[in-house]
């Protein structure tokens, strides 16, 4: 049974938001225009997102503001269409994930998971963001200005993540395609079992994972390096080094002993 | 666009790869005509300020033809039509924009019928589109019951 809270909300609220029971937008939004503002102060997560697909589905409202937003966890998901959404404060975890389409600017820091699946799309952090930034992205730009932490872009399938500051270990397992741009310092296990993509750092990696090696860079990465600093404005470091995966686990080289055993 | 959904159309094979003709059962003018994908716009039609997703689609072949991935279906769009060389991945994009902006990816057709939640249909590929998924209904087979204890 999930506890629901009777609190001076305008609905009840779950704390553990196991259940978001009001299903209804709260129609709060002050829209002037193309623009709306949202005050999230004393909104439940769900409400919050039902304000906004209220508003840039429904309304057609192009570019939305939330205020106050507390750190709530898994804000501005499932957007499927083109808006700009700023959000003012700090996010919780799994915050803009599941999008495709929305540019979304964060102004505060993130929790884990950011952006985790998305499509397609744009999302800007100015301070840092969590572990597993990225997870399993499919397309996009993700863009963090500080420094994120362990399992940046785990499975990710695509798109480019950019990283102003350090990221911690495992940068990259299991990666499948996309670019990864890391400005700062990687932790250990870089890339570790990754099966395409490439990634991009500018200052030092603690330590390689299992078939991540080094790549020399070419015209075309320094083309796409200058093209994101530049629609970020970001300042790009002078130097960075490339790894990719070394395709020596896309095939067995060696034979189990219970394999052997079978085969011989 | 959606209406011209109809489920009879599709033609499955029991092949090992499913392309976008099996599902929709037809092709398109787009696969085969260069010059109705020319005005298509891709930085206009992304979000950001440059292809965004569309970085990672690139000209691939299905059946020897080059194809490319409709990553909304899950199958492959055959492109039929002579390619400039040098611009594969351009018109591979450009093919794959207008299918999804016409509402002929098969993915699409099934939100038209099957979506749970409203939402815009042709997503963020073109303003201003139908929303779909704001009635939806569980299907319901007709002449089947309920097995008893249930």
């Amino acid at each position: 049974m999930v506890a629901v809270n009777e609190t001076s909300r305008t609905g009840r609220y779950d704390v553990r938001g196991l259940a978001e029971p009001d299903a209804e937008a709260p129609k709060t939004a002050r829209i002037d225009g193309d623009s709306a503002v949202v005050d999230a102060a004393d909104l439940s997560t769900r409400q919050i997102n039902l304000e906004l697909r209220r508003l840039v589905y429904g309304e057609g409202i192009s570019e939305v503001t939330v205020t106050n937003p507390g750190a709530k966890h898994s804000i501005a998901v499932g957007l499927l269409t083109r808006c700009r959404i700023t959000v003012d404060g700090s996010l919780g975890y799994f915050a803009c994930t599941l999008g495709d389409g929305p540019e979304i600017h964060v102004t505060g820091r993130v929790g884990w998971s950011l952006a985790e699946n998305m499509m397609s799309g744009v999302v800007v952090v100015d301070k840092n963001a969590g572990s597993l930034t990225g997870a399993a992205m499919r397309g996009g730009d993700l863009v963090v200005r500080g420094h994120v932490g362990a399992r940046t872009g785990i499975d990710q399938k695509g798109g480019t993540i950019l990283v102003g500051g350090n990221t911690g270990s495992m940068t990259g397992f299991m990666m499948q395609r996309g670019r990864q741009i890391i400005c700062g310092n990687a932790g250990p296990g870089l890339g570790d079992s990754m099966y395409d993509g490439e990634i991009y750092v500018a200052g030092t990696v603690a330590s390689l994972g299992v078939d991540c090696v080094e790549e020399e860079m070419t015209p075309r990465d320094d083309e796409l390096l200058d093209r994101k600093f530049r629609i970020y404005r970001m300042d790009r470091p002078e130097r960075f080094r490339k790894f990719v995966c070394g395709k020596q686990l896309y095939n067995y080289d060696t034979l189990e002993p219970s394999e052997r055993k079978l085969v011989l | 666009m959606s209406d011209l959904f109809d489920l009879s159309d599709r033609k499955l094979s029991t092949r090992q790869g499913i392309d976008t003709e099996e599902l929709t059962g037809k092709t398109f003018p787009y696969q085969f005509d260069a010059t109705l994908v020319d005005d298509v716009d891709l930085d206009a039609a992304t979000p950001g300020d440059d292809i965004n997703w569309l970085e990672d689609v690139h000209l691939m072949s299905e059946d020897g033809i080059p194809a490319v991935f409709d990553r909304y279906t899950n199958a492959f769009l055959k492109i039929h039509f002579p390619i400039p060389e040098g611009r594969e991945d351009e018109y591979a994009r450009k093919v794959l924009i207008k299918h999804l902006q016409e509402g002929n990816s098969y993915g699409i057709w099934l939100k038209y019928r099957h979506a749970k939640f409203a939402q815009p249909e042709l997503g963020s590929w073109l303003a201003g589109s139908p929303t779909v998924g704001e009635n939806w209904r569980p299907p319901v087979l007709e002449g089947w019951e309920p097995p008893a204890g249930h």
